[in-house]
């Protein structure tokens, strides 16, 4: 009797591997495409660039008008940056959906979580990067204006590595945000409005009466970026710590219902 | 071996598919027909775990597409040729695909040789022709080598040349012994290429055949027959057991006997024969048929 023996299966290989497989087809077309060049580049160029004027209308102020926190102006420049950094962020899907090319990627990619995780990740690493170092410019230059008016802070003094460490994270949440939001609305114009109008938007309840713009302001991603980044937290709202966790939140619940939401609904 | 089982498919209260069941085996070319909007695309998309089945299942090799690793090794499809990012370079789109499922850069060179896009490899896809982009969609189905090929409507948008190239593609990849399912809404351009159809008409099967069997099966065979003593000759063809019905200029179209036996008959009683066509129904009009069945039970089904 002749046996033929069956073909070896093909070696699966190991999740390292394919995680890695992963990512690189998402760096790849991150990196193959200008849309991306120039979001960071305006993203990374401006709030520096800014930041020194920002810093000087500070040392203007009336001698009566209140202090203003040494940090402020860093994260007001960086606040710049917001916008191109969402833009960034919802065209990682919304271009797939809006091509079409997201069939070929979910063809070549079946496990659509991990195609969101690789994207999350590619995307997380980068503005994360890009947002330190933009932190960190920022307070140089802020503090070298503030400084020739003796209003400046060292980065040794308690609480400032932290403070600035902090500010580099909102890129990284902003662009977090608009991923999920490009993921579940699927059309670019529609999640970069979503997007912008989830950040900006809740400003609005600043104008309620006291004590109702505080007790809800401090939910929003704007005021929780405000309190981590401070060095006098206001009292008002809630402790550091806290705010950075609502910081945190806004991006892990918009990652989870994006998570959610793309394996139940056709390509 | 692509098998699809009772498979329905439902968007709101259209029915897309409507309980289709049928398999693709592998070493020839299958033809997937249908007019427009029968749920051919709907079907591949099903396959390819892109849509969710209402019910039924869609499996390639036994298994359902979204449970395979590394597909790509295992199946290439082409459904939308432009579905790509613009500012990409062809190259780039090519290597991050090829990323994905862990394939080489040498793999990603060989397609774009394969598919005659090398010299262009470095542009931007914007500027690429519906052709070059057809070709580009080609090149990403053929990355894995895979033993299961799917294509919608490859030949579109391709010119004579391009189209000659991919018929002689697909035989090849059949030749393989490979599966490879085309879908196309033309029959002219199947009858060249699939040696298999399967018809389908408003997301039910119409036809699940070889190509030669559903010429062969076509009710419309008959024999045109011009003579300057028609109704002479067609009332001695009847005595014989022939059938025929005269065509509005005076033809007559005769079946039951064919032209040889006619001709015969006609030189035995010294009648003049000016025309002796035999005729048989093109793939089109068999297909004509098919589909017209179709939206006829559904007209009458409303």
């Amino acid at each position: 009797m002749t046996a033929t023996p069956a073909p070896a299966p093909a070696a699966v290989p190991s999740l390292v591997v394919r995680a890695r497989d992963v990512l690189a087809c998402e760096w790849t077309k991150f990196a193959s495409v200008r849309s991306t060049f120039w979001t960071l580049l305006v993203a990374v160029v401006t709030p520096p660039a800014i930041s020194a004027f920002v810093a000087a209308t500070i040392t203007n102020q009336p001698a009566s008008s209140p202090p203003v926190d040494p940090l402020l102006p860093g994260l007001l420049s960086l606040e710049y940056a917001v916008l191109s950094v969402a833009v960034l962020g919802v065209l990682a899907f919304s271009t797939e959906y809006g091509t079409g090319l997201i069939r070929t990627t979910f063809t070549a990619m079946p496990r659509r979580r991990v195609v969101l995780a690789a994207k999350a990740a590619v995307l997380g690493a980068v503005t994360l990067a890009a947002g330190e170092v933009i932190a960190f410019a920022s307070f140089f230059i802020v503090q070298a204006v503030l400084s020739g008016h003796h209003q400046g802070v060292s980065l040794s003094r308690p609480g400032v590595p932290g403070a600035v460490l902090a500010e580099g994270v909102l890129l990284c949440v902003v662009a977090m945000l608009g991923l999920s939001l490009g993921a579940i609305i699927r059309h670019t114009a529609g999640g970069i409005a979503a997007t912008i109008g989830l950040i900006i938007l809740p400003g609005i309840l600043a104008v309620l009466p006291p004590p109702w713009g505080a007790r809800l302001g401090r939910y929003t991603l704007i005021d929780a970026a405000h309190q981590v980044t401070a060095l006098h937290p206001a009292t008002n709202q809630f402790s550091p710590a806290l705010s950075l966790l609502v910081l945190l939140a806004w991006p892990a619940l918009s990652l989870l219902a994006a998570t959610l939401l793309i394996t139940r609904r056709d390509a | 071996m692509i098998e699809v089982d009772r498979l329905v498919k439902r968007f709101g209260a259209v029915t897309a598919v409507d309980g289709l069941s049928f398999t693709v085996r592998p070493g020839h070319v299958t033809g997937f027909l249908g007019p427009n909007g029968a749920g051919k695309t709907t079907t591949m998309r099903v396959i390819l775990g892109l849509d969710a089945p209402t019910s039924g299942t869609a499996l390639i090799g036994q298994r359902r597409y979204d449970t395979l690793i590394r597909p790509l090794h295992q199946v290439g499809a082409l459904l939308d040729a432009t579905a790509l990012h613009g500012g990409r370079t062809a190259r780039a789109h090519v290597t991050s695909i090829a990323q994905s499922n862990g394939i080489g850069r040498s793999r990603v060179a060989e397609v774009l040789r394969l598919t005659g896009l090398e010299a262009v490899a470095g542009r931007r896809v914007s500027g690429f022709s519906l052709g070059m982009k057809q070709r580009l969609g080609l090149a990403v189905a053929l990355l894995g080598d895979p033993p299961v090929l799917m294509f919608d409507e490859p030949a579109g948008g391709l010119d004579t040349e391009g189209i000659a190239w991919i018929r002689q593609l697909l035989k090849t990849l059949a030749a393989d012994g490979r599966t490879v399912m085309v879908s196309s809404h033309l029959m002219s351009e199947m009858a060249q290429t699939a040696d298999h159809l399967i018809v389908i008409g408003r997301g039910r099967l119409l036809a699940d055949t070889p190509t030669a069997q559903l010429i062969e099966s076509s009710t419309r065979r008959d024999v045109l027959v011009r003579s300057p003593r028609a109704s002479e000759l067609a009332g001695l063809l009847t005595a014989r057991g022939a059938t025929v019905t005269s065509e509005d200029d005076g033809a007559l179209a005769v079946t039951g006997l064919d032209a040889p036996a006619i001709g015969d008959l006609a030189a035995e009683h010294g009648i003049a024969v000016h025309a002796l066509v035999p005729r048989s129904a093109s793939l089109e009009d068999a297909y004509l048929d098919l589909t017209g069945e179709s939206v006829e039970y559904r007209a009458a089904s409303r």
